[in-house]
């Protein structure tokens, strides 16, 4: 049969049954509404209880360069300067990457503020981006610009000035070998360490700037011959707490065979990325408890939204008989009348899904601002609701079409 | 079109139908009929004579347990269960007693269902449709409903869907047995006047004063044909009013 013209059908049919086609409608509604409201919920949990856990942790990784064989930590590492802005570039590129923050360090001969000098030995040159993902300690003021001359000192070098040092002062770092340098505090980092704490030496006085204009270590990338800067550390950060090991991986593999760092070490030294193995296993597997716990709730609910279709599609099939028989009786085919069902079914499944989901959403929202939860939802749930809700409609309408569309037509015709 | 007006719409040979219910029963037991074109034919008989069964057969709804039946040169018995369908949509309208319209769909939509399962484009199928509902004199009432209609009314509604593909064979199921008798006149002149334009038609009912309206009358009992009786002046009623 022409599908337009069973799409009409059809759709006359839904009209006609408006009871029927409602009840399937809700049984499909309320079945979808389930999923999507549960599947809110269990991802909103899901957000609050990884932000609780991971506080002001990013998926982060720290990329070093060390002896072969050797034990990396968290804080080791060559200190030797071979990662380029080439390789920072190869590295940003490299899927499931979000930031790359390098970090420099510069020898000191001193800091002075007003009248008093202070031998502290190093700053740590790095962009801004490190106060938001690698700086565990809250900032006052604010991180400093690129390409201006700008600082951030932690509490401790701060204090350690007769006059505490405040934001809006200025004070004048000298690079070892170079002359001081005149620069405006503009933040002051707090090296209270949370549960989970930072690399160490956190605890030690410190004074930020961004690598321009205050770093000055270069070498000749070879990959690109240009004279570049070269940082001992990068820190990675990577989209998702899931991705942190592949990421890890293609990122370690990536500069050990193709970087420059690998030209740049010698032949007994390797990069290695280091991640906080037991912090990231802790949340995958918090990840991994949600998803499954997700996805139980999900299957039960279309289960149940399925029955609901198959019982209401079965009785429309008794309650049609005699119709099936009239369409059969004047030469419609067993296919033409499974069709009639199945397209019915994907209708209302349609429809359904629809109202389901707005429903499961205005749900969701509720209970989620009841629990005082953030409300999050996967948007790729929505489409995955629609797709399913009409196959369970399909599914659920098959059987029963199937039934109908073998109806004898002598009995059917005779069925009152 | 002469290989047609040539040969009968409707041939039944030697047809023996039983149903297993124990013993074998013999609904219909060696029943052999040719139905010309043209022709007038009514079906009489008690209650259990095997009318039902003749009908079954003969509308390719059902097939014979031996024998065969051939409907506008095809062998019914030959065919797939999708053939035997198509066949009986082009080829047999069905009148039934209770008039088995769709109820959800107008007098214009059930007329034109039989052309949707055969696949005629739309156009063609409401022009035609409109036609027949003019020709059984439903002009005015296209867009209704079973519902909204009389007895009468429907019944015609089923006789102009019967005629949709233009078949071999009319097929009528006591089609006067839910009506009065003036309505039941009316459908008999219109059954009249189809028979008078060229079709044939096959009547079922258990009443000789309707049976008296075809040319002849083919007794059953017992799943046995009786007798042929020739009707020399057959009926034709007057309906008294329009309808």
């Amino acid at each position: 049969m022409d599908p337009r013209e069973s799409l009409r059908l059809s759709w006359r049919s839904i009209k006609g049954h408006r009871l029927r086609s409602t009840l399937t409608t809700i049984g499909v509604v309320i079945g979808v509404a389930a999923v999507i409201t549960f599947v809110a919920l269990g991802a909103s949990l899901q957000t609050a209880v990884v932000g609780d856990i991971s506080a002001d942790q990013s998926p982060a990784m720290t990329v070093i360069s060390q002896p072969i064989g050797e034990d990396g930590g968290f804080g080791g590492g060559s200190g030797q300067a071979v990662f380029t802005e080439h390789d920072i570039a190869t590295v940003a590129d490299i899927a499931g990457v979000e930031t790359v923050i390098e970090q420099g360090t510069i020898q000191l001969a001193g800091v002075r503020y007003r009248d008093q000098s202070i031998p502290l030995p190093t700053m740590i040159a790095t962009p801004p981006a490190y106060f938001e993902a690698v700086a565990t300690g809250n900032l006052t003021g604010r991180p400093y610009d690129i390409g201006v001359t700008e600082v951030v000192l932690n509490d401790v070098a701060a204090g350690l000035f007769a006059t505490n040092v405040s934001v809006g002062d200025t004070v004048a770092v000298t690079p070892s070998g170079r002359d001081p340098i005149n620069a405006t505090v503009v933040g002051i980092l707090d090296t209270e360490t949370g549960p989970f704490a930072g690399p160490p030496g956190a605890a030690q006085p410190l004074v930020y700037g961004p690598p321009d204009p205050f770093y000055q270590t270069r070498l000749e990338s070879p990959a690109t011959g240009a004279l570049e800067r070269v940082y001992p550390r990068l820190t990675v950060v990577a989209t998702d707490f899931r991705t942190v090991d592949t990421v890890a991986d293609t990122v370690q593999t990536t500069l050990n065979t193709t970087g420059d760092a690998r030209t740049l070490l010698p032949p007994s030294y390797e990069v290695r990325v280091v991640t906080n193995q037991e912090f990231i296993q802790q949340i995958q597997d918090i990840l991994n408890t949600f998803t499954g716990f997700i996805t139980g709730i999900a299957v039960i609910s279309l289960v149940v939204g399925a029955i609901g279709i198959a019982n209401i599609m079965l009785v429309s099939v008794t309650e049609r008989t005699r119709e099936i028989g009239i369409m059969k009786a004047v030469g419609f085919q067993n296919r033409d009348v499974l069709q009639l069902f199945l397209v019915e079914a994907t209708i209302l499944g349609l429809i359904g899904s629809i109202a389901g989901i707005v429903l499961g959403l205005l749900a969701g929202f509720g209970v989620t601002r009841y629990l005082e939860l953030p409300f999050t939802f996967p948007l790729e749930y929505a489409g995955i609701a629609v797709v399913v809700g009409i196959l369970v409609g399909v599914v659920a309408g098959l059987y029963p079409a199937w039934d109908g569309a073998r109806v004898d037509p002598i009995e059917a015709l005779r069925y009152e | 079109m002469t290989e047609r007006e040539d040969q009968a719409a409707v041939v039944v040979d030697h047809v023996t139908k039983t149903y297993q219910v124990g013993e074998p029963v013999y609904a219909l037991d060696d029943v052999s009929l040719d139905l010309a074109r043209g022709s007038y034919t009514a079906v009489m008989g008690p209650s259990g004579s095997g009318k039902s069964t003749l009908m079954n057969l003969i509308g390719c709804l059902d097939t014979p347990t031996e024998g065969r039946i051939i409907v506008d040169g095809q062998d019914v018995t030959t065919l797939t269960d999708r053939e035997r369908t198509r066949l009986r949509g082009a080829e047999i309208g069905f009148v039934f007693q209770t008039f088995n319209l769709m109820p959800r769909l107008t007098a214009l939509e059930n007329v034109a269902m039989p052309m949707v399962a055969l696949g005629r484009p739309r156009p063609e199928r409401t022009a035609r449709a409109r036609d027949l509902l003019d020709r059984v004199g439903l002009g005015d009432r296209l867009s209704h409903r079973p519902n909204e209609l009389s007895g009468g009314q429907r019944q015609r509604v089923s006789i102009a869907r019967a005629l949709a593909n233009d078949p071999s064979l009319l097929l009528a199921d006591e089609p006067t047995g839910n009506l009065d008798t003036e309505t039941g006149a009316q459908i008999m002149a219109l059954f009249a006047d189809l028979h008078a334009a060229g079709n044939t038609v096959l009547l079922v009912t258990h009443e000789r004063h309707i049976a008296e309206h075809a040319d002849r009358i083919v007794h059953l009992l017992d799943g046995h044909l009786e007798r042929i009786e020739q009707i020399d002046s057959p009926r034709r009623p007057v309906p008294a009013g329009e309808p």
